[in-house]
Order: C-alpha cells, then structure tokens, then sequence
C-alpha cells in the first residue's frame, strides 16, 4: 500500500490554525539563528479525508480481537469490554494533569488507591506501585527492587534462576539488573526441576522467577518445594503473572508464597493490547519489600480523608518513568474487576480452563502435545510430525490465516526435546465453544491438507492483504524510513 | 456473564470431551494447600449502568479539568488534537490486536510504525528511529544504557536541567552497571559549557543534555557536542516538549548522536500522566545496539510492498539475557496517535504550531513583566515554557489562576529546593490559549 508520504500533494491541508497568529510577535526578535531552523521540517501535505482514508484502509490490514479468534499463547487476548474504553475517556480523567495538587485529583488518586487494595485481594500481596508500563518494565522493576533488598540487608546476591521455560522477557529484565542469569533445565512433565533448582539455589542467589502456570500451560506441581528451596536460602520469589488468567479465585501467587508479583493488565484484566501495547504491569510486593518499590505511592490520609502521593523513602529504588503510571490502563483495569465480581473473576479462569483442555482434548489426535497431561489455560502442541511431509509449524501457522483466524504463538517456549516446533494456544474466556470447535476443525482440515497437500500450506497465506514476507532481505538491505526507500531507487 | 458467552451446558459437554467428570480433576496439579478455599473478597458485579454511575462520581472528585486550562507543563503539555484523530483511532483493528508478529496480519501497525519513523526522522534529522519506548524518561534511560554499549566507558554526564523524573529514572536504569553518574551545574538557566569541559574525559561514555531543558530553556547542542566528541563521549538529546521541533534547529543538524523524545505533544491527552510514548532517534551505524522494536520495508513473496519488525536479533524474545534490552510490549497504539496527529498537521501545520507556541509563551511573558508583579531571573532563549519570579505570595498566585479556572504553573521549588528559587514559577503556553485567554491572565495577576 502507497504511504502517506506518497500521497501528498504541495498545497494540501488538513489542520487548522486560530485566526490570531500573534503577528505582532516576531520570534526573531527572541530567538536567533542560531536556534531557528531556515527551513520548515518536511512531513507531508495532505488533506483530512487523505488521512482519514489512508488510516481506515491501514486499519483493515490488521487483525483485532473483535475480528475472531486471537489464541496467541502467554497473550491472554480476551475480549476488551466497551464500558471500559468510555471510563478511561472521561473528561475528568483525560485531562487531569500529573502536576496538579493533590485537592484537585483525589478521583484519579481514589480510582489508584481503589486498585491497589482489589489487585492485593487477588494476588494476597500487600501492596502495589502502578509504575510500570509493561510486563516486561514491571520484571526490571520487581529486579531492582529485589537487588535493593539485598544490597539494604547488606548480602550480596548475584545471580537469577529463571527456568528454561520463561519469556524472553525475564532473563532480559534479570540482565537489566545487574544479575548473572542462571537457567533451570525442565522436567520431563514440562515443569521445574527440583534437583536442579536445588543444585542451583545458593546464597549469592537471589531467586527464582516463575510463572505459573508456565508457558507449557502447566501448573508447577512442586511449586511447595519449590517455595521451600529458594526461601531456605534466604532467596526471594518472583511471579510472573503473564499466565495469571488460570488463576483468578484458584491460587493466589502470594498464597503460594511468591514475594515479588509482577500483573499484565493487559491480558489478564481485559484491558487492549492496542497492537503491542500500551499495557500495564504493576508490581505488587510482600510487605518486608514495600520499602524498596518505585516512588510514590497512593495513600490515604484517614484524618484530612484525603488521598495523596506518598515517596516511598529513602530506599526506594527510585522512579522508573515520569509520572505516576498509564493511569487510563487502571481505570480500564478498575472498570472490568468491577463488572464481574468475585464470582465472575473465578469464572473466567475456569472457562479459560475448560477452553483450553477442550482444544488440548480434541486436536492431541493431530499435533502431539508437548506434554499430554492437563493444562492451565492454555496448550502447548506441536508441529513435530508434519516434518515428514516437509511442513513446518510456521507452514501451519499461516494456513490459518487463509481461514481467517490468527495463528497461536509458534515457536515459544522452545526447549529440547519436548517443547520443539511448538504451537501455543491460548482460548481465553471470552471465546465461546462455537469458536473453539471451528478452530478446531480448521486445525483438523490442515493437518489432512499438510499431508495430502502440503504444497497449499507452504505457499500460505494466500488471502492477506501481503503474502509471506522476506525478513533477510529486510536486514540485508535496509530500509527504515522513507527516506531511505528514496535512497534505494535513486541508488 | 456478557463477556463469558459459553453456557454452563456448553461447559459441561466440554469437561464430558476431554473426559473428566469435574473441573476440579483439571486442577489435580495445584497442591491443596495453596489453593485458595474461599471467593475473593471483592464487591459482588456491578451492573454496567451502577458501575458507570459509580466511576463517573469517581471521577467527579477530580477537578473539571477539560475547563481548566493549564499553564502547567514540565514534561505533560496539554496541546490541542484533531477529532479526525481520535475518531480514527476507535477503530479496534488498531487498539485489539497484538504486537504485530504476523506481518500478514498486521500491515496496518507496522506501516503505521514505519510512517512514523519517517515523519521522526525528519523532524529530527537522524538516521534511524526506534518508534516506541513507554515515555521519555525511560527512553533516556534506554539510551543511557545503549551509549554503554557503544563505547564501553563507565561515566555518564547528565545535566541538571533535565526533567527531574527523567534525571531519577536515568539513576534507576544505570543503578546496576556500576556507572560514575555526574551532574552538570546550570547558570542562567542553561547548562555551564566550562564546567561541561572540565567534567568530560576520555572514561565518559555520554553527556545527556535535555533542549529545550526542563526550564524550557534551548541549549547550545553544537558547542557541547563538540566538547563531548573531543573526548569520544556521545551526545544524547532528550526532547521533552516536542511540538519544538516545528521550528527549532534538528539534533542531527546538531551533531547529537542519540535523540530521547517524548512524543506526548503529538497527540497524546495529559491522562495523568500516562500512557504516554517516547522515540529514541539516532545514528544508522548504532543500529544492532538499539533497544526495542523496529519496522523496516521488505517485500513479500510476490514482490509487494511489506513491513516487518526487523534487527530482530537484538531482542529479548531471540536473544534472551543477551539482548539488548527487555523491551516487548511497547507503546504502538500512541505510535499510531503520533503518525495519525503527524499527518493531520503535515509540515505546515507542525511549523505553525510551533511558532504559535513560541510567540505566545513569548507575549505572556512580556505581559506578565510590564504589570511589576514579575521579575526577570534569567536571560536565556527559551521555547514555549519560561521561568519567572513571582513578587507576591505563589499561594495567592494559585488561588487567583484557579478562581478564573486556569491550572497554575508549576512552582519550581518543588523540584529545586533551596532559596534560589523562592517564588519562582514555570509557566508553559501551547496553542490552546488565545490572546484574550492570556489576557486576562495578564489582567487577573497585576
């Protein structure tokens, strides 16, 4: 598709000036040369029915929830509720500025102060910092507020167990933070291993992060040991709350004695991943680590019944943005925990359950299960016996794509020799058996096609708006901006 | 429940196919004791018109913003957004789907990033751009970390005049790499260039200036990094308020080697404070070393046109602890906000915009001095927010603003303790304002 920079036309507008421009003041007279650029920046020139069609057609090549079917695995793409949009996008909310006295923004500093006691209730922690502005922000967050616990009690830990399974995201975080990263061998039932986490676990180590139910979909059976392990050693316990939606009203990470809890309000609590963000992942911490979290923090003043920004102290790790969080993302998240109610939250991950076994029941036949034992809300399969034909997962990825659904997560987790060629399927609870057994047969057709026809799965997709895209060339020649396209053709 | 549409039938005749005579069987992996025996002590669901009623008295506790024009600024800037805009971007394409792994499916973010790119690119004369890190103070700290990976040098020079909560940030990112973080002295409302020579030496792996700086103050970019390059050290800019861009001189033009923008002013609401989203611009060499994501052109298989995310080795999802950073799910829906508001402005409008926001902030000044109320404390140039001494009481100064539903400016002492700055204040203009609006400011304060 034509970008916009190709579709401006010298002499086209679409903004709109004041009628006083102030022509009275001459910049030059405050500003010299020296500071003023000669030339106006080039961008574009076009009109607003341009920009409003350029995007409504940009638009319909992507793919969003409202369109079917999103089962990406460790995603958690649910349905993102209306009523939540239009809470966030009151005037009150969207307009109040950072800055302003605490008088003037107790709504947003009660909405805040609301949240933290709800996320605390579902987690059993003991207190939140609405900081971080993703998963992945909230992993180096709960790190530095971990190496700060132990640089105050005066231990010097320098190491992080992350199990092989984990996100990308958490070995990445634990480097951040200064940790040397030690990685945990699964189990053949596709979860921790306790010799080796024992083996591993030492007193220049500070823990363990985990997620639970991992990103195989499998509770941690030895989660109580585990416990035991990293906490004998004086380490602490770092839950990634990706997979969170299995748990609501089931197990509580603080319950299962996890210290450092990180939550993507984007998946779990319903809130849009707006095309990779922006989220939320607030940090919620036990007690003996509410010293060391981000500043501040909302509190209420009981005697002037008045909220307020509190600084967390002198052992605070410090800020880990400006300002004080993506507020609208808590309203969203405030809004949807209201409308469903303790019974509500626990139906969720039930369904969410149920959805995923039902998918792990039915296509097992087809794509061997990374491990055949039941799962959390989602299932790992894999892709492995369609080698023979010559197709690969990521053949059987885009082919869904011809039946208009999004393919699962591919390829993650991806540790020898269970998880290999990996499909990860996520059906999150607003997705309804209907849904699910059209997935499933879709799922079942391709496996018959990829071994009658498996050409038809290599030349997939075949009714995107783009077909399969060549990312060597992207590197080996690149192309990053506009100007650069210019560049090329002139070249 | 409305948003979980399987029946309880449904979910029967479900656990009856994966065969289990319960839900309960599902959960055999969850040792007793840590489950949890009892609901959630939460309020019961709210229907949706009760839960409105009650988010809507929520947020009336605020105050009635939208009515309240600030002359607050310091690093959230209230400027005015098209409706063509936000009525775009209710589209769900955009806002429900995913971080766009399957470009077949995702052409829409990814040009969209890629447009983006562009547009930043030019405004800021820089090779490349990284379309999103969640705000500037994470993206400074982003860069912070990169210029170590470039040049392997432990000391970092930062100014004074950078944005408190960036400055605090910057210490927070760099807190674990045993980094000497050294803070460079202001005078006049600038940078000191003569400390600046003293403090750089041939360990400093960046100077992190911010222009205009948190005093709205523009900073001389070429002289400093000439002194920075002297020494092999890098220049990284962090732009704040970057409705400055539509007029001031381009940090490529500058000699900056990594720019740090927040890219709030393009279409961004103040939100309290978020989400917000920041661009880290730089140099086509430094490119293995950038943090996040990237979109770059290809072509498919039949040789259209296609956008990817690209140099995607550096990332955590390949390259674990070894990647660059832990960035994943990024700020890409304000990318679109950005590239949406870009477009709608083109270069005429970004010009005059600017300009508008220059001369305002530069009219109410000269307004604000003739009543005597004011004092001039520094003779620096300046964009659209400038410091200025108050001679009465800076309470009866709020009060007055608020009376007339105007949000105060910033008193500076908040973040720069001590007498220097006893009844100073931080004004901040942007094109929301008009001339009878600044006024009777004016009026109201003499």
């Amino acid at each position: 598709m034509k970008l916009i920079f190709e579709k401006s036309i010298p002499g086209r507008d679409a903004y709109s000036l004041p009628t006083d421009l102030f022509q009275d003041i001459k910049i030059e007279d405050y500003l010299s040369e020296k500071h003023l650029d000669k030339d106006k920046k080039q961008l574009t020139e076009v009109s607003e029915v341009d920009v409003i069609r350029h995007f409504t057609k940009l638009s319909k090549f992507n793919y969003g929830v409202d369109d079917g079917l999103y089962p990406l695995g460790s995603c958690t793409m649910k349905y993102n509720p209306r009523i939540n949009e239009k809470m966030a996008t009151l005037s009150q909310f969207v307009y109040a500025h950072p800055l302003s006295s605490a008088e003037m923004i107790q709504g947003s500093l009660e909405i805040m102060y609301q949240l933290n006691l709800l996320l605390c209730e579902i987690t059993a922690m003991n207190q939140y910092t609405m900081a971080p502005a993703s998963g992945a922000h909230g992993e180096l967050t709960g790190n530095l507020i971990m190496r700060q616990y132990f640089i105050d009690h005066g231990e010097k830990r320098t190491k992080m167990l992350i199990p092989d399974s984990a996100h990308g995201t958490n070995p990445a975080s634990a480097a951040m933070a200064g940790f040397e990263v030690i990685e945990i061998k699964s189990n053949e039932n596709g979860t921790v291993d306790l010799n080796s986490l024992k083996n591993a676990m030492d007193e220049q180590t500070v823990g363990l992060m985990l997620t639970n139910p991992n990103t195989v979909g499998l509770y941690d059976e030895g989660i109580e040991d585990i416990e035991k392990i990293v906490h004998k050693k004086g380490g602490l316990l770092y839950y990634d709350g990706a997979n969170l939606n299995a748990s609501l009203g089931i197990i509580r990470p603080g319950d299962a004695g996890f210290d450092v809890v990180h939550l993507n309000l984007h998946k779990t609590f319903s809130t849009p991943h707006g095309g990779g963000g922006p989220g939320a992942g607030v940090i919620g911490v036990k007690d003996r680590l509410i010293p060391y979290l981000p500043t501040p923090i909302v509190d209420f003043d009981s005697n002037e019944k008045k909220y307020f920004l509190k600084d967390t102290g002198k052992k605070s790790i410090g800020m880990v943005r400006s300002f004080w969080g993506n507020f609208s993302v808590l309203v969203k998240t405030f809004t949807w925990i209201l409308s469903l109610g303790p019974e509500n939250l626990y139906q969720c991950s039930r369904t969410s359950i149920i959805n995923a076994n039902y998918i792990l029941a039915k296509l097992k036949k087809y794509y061997k299960p990374a491990y055949d034992q039941y799962c959390g809300h989602e299932c790992t399969l894999t892709g492995r016996e369609y080698k023979k034909y010559g197709i690969k997962t990521l053949n059987i990825a885009k082919r869904l794509m011809d039946y208009g659904i999004h393919p699962p997560t591919i390829y993650f987790p991806h540790f020898e020799p269970y998880a290999e060629e990996t499909i990860m399927i996520e059906p999150p609870e607003s997705d309804s058996k209907e849904v699910l057994d059209e997935f499933i047969n879709i799922m079942i057709k391709i496996s018959d096609e990829a071994k009658t026809n498996p050409e038809v799965l290599l030349s997939a997709p075949h009714v995107t708006p783009i077909g399969k895209t060549d990312d060597v060339l992207a590197v080996k020649k690149p192309i990053l901006t506009y100007d650069d396209e210019l560049n090329s053709k002139d070249q | 429940m409305r948003y979980i549409p399987s029946t309880k039938e449904q979910q029967r005749e479900m656990l009856k196919e994966i065969g289990v005579s319960s839900f309960e069987e599902l959960l055999k992996n969850i040792p007793e004791k840590v489950k949890l025996k009892r609901k959630l002590n939460i309020p019961p669901a709210l229907s949706e018109l009760e839960l409105e009623e009650k988010i809507v008295k929520i947020a009336q506790k605020n105050s009635n913003f939208y009515e309240m024009k600030p002359l607050l600024g310091a690093g959230a800037y209230r400027h005015f957004i098209p409706e063509a805009q936000k009525s775009l971007l209710q589209r769900e394409e955009f806002w429900t789907c995913y971080t766009p792994y399957q470009p077949e499916l995702s052409q829409g973010t990814l040009q969209s990033m890629f447009e983006f790119q562009s547009y930043i690119s030019r405004l800021t004369k820089m090779d490349i751009v990284i379309p999103s890190i969640f705000d500037g103070a994470s993206a400074a700290g982003e860069a912070a970390l990169m210029s170590l990976r470039l040049t392997h040098k432990n000391k970092i020079i930062v100014s004074t005049l950078i944005h408190p909560h960036y400055r605090e940030t910057i210490r927070t990112y760099l807190a674990p790499h045993h980094i000497e973080i050294i803070e460079l002295p202001y005078y006049d409302g600038l940078v000191q260039y003569d400390q600046l020579e003293q403090l750089l030496d041939e360990d400093t792996a960046a100077v992190l200036i911010q222009s205009p700086n948190f005093f709205g103050g523009i900073e001389d970019l070429t002289a400093i990094s000439e002194l920075a390059h002297q020494k092999k050290a890098l220049l990284i800019d962090i732009i704040v308020e970057s409705m400055s861009m539509g007029i001031l001189k381009s940090p490529g033009d500058l000699g900056v080697d990594i720019v740090a923008g927040s890219a709030q002013s393009f279409g961004m609401d103040l939100n309290f404070g978020g989400p917000y989203n920041a661009f880290l611009a730089t140099k086509k060499q430094f490119v293995r070393q950038i943090p996040g994501r990237i979109a770059g052109e290809t072509k498919d298989k039949e040789g259209k046109r296609a956008f990817v995310m690209t140099f995607r080795a550096r990332e955590q999802d390949i390259r674990r602890e070894k990647a660059t950073s832990n960035m994943c799910t990024n700020h890409n829906l304000n990318v679109i906000a950005s590239n949406i508001y870009l477009s709608l402005m083109g270069t005429e409008g970004i010009y005059q915009y600017s300009l508008l926001n220059a001369k305002m902030a530069h009219y109410l000044e000269s307004q604000l001095l003739k009543t005597e109320n004011f004092e001039k404390i520094l003779n620096y140039p300046y964009f659209n927010e400038f410091l200025i001494k108050y001679k009465g009481n800076i309470e009866d100064l709020n009060q007055i603003l608020l009376k007339s539903h105007f949000l105060p400016p910033l008193s500076v002492q908040s973040f720069y303790p001590g007498n220097h700055f006893e009844q100073t204040v931080l004004f901040a203009v942007t094109e929301i304002f008009n001339r009878d609006e600044l006024n009777r400011i004016v009026d109201i304060l003499s």
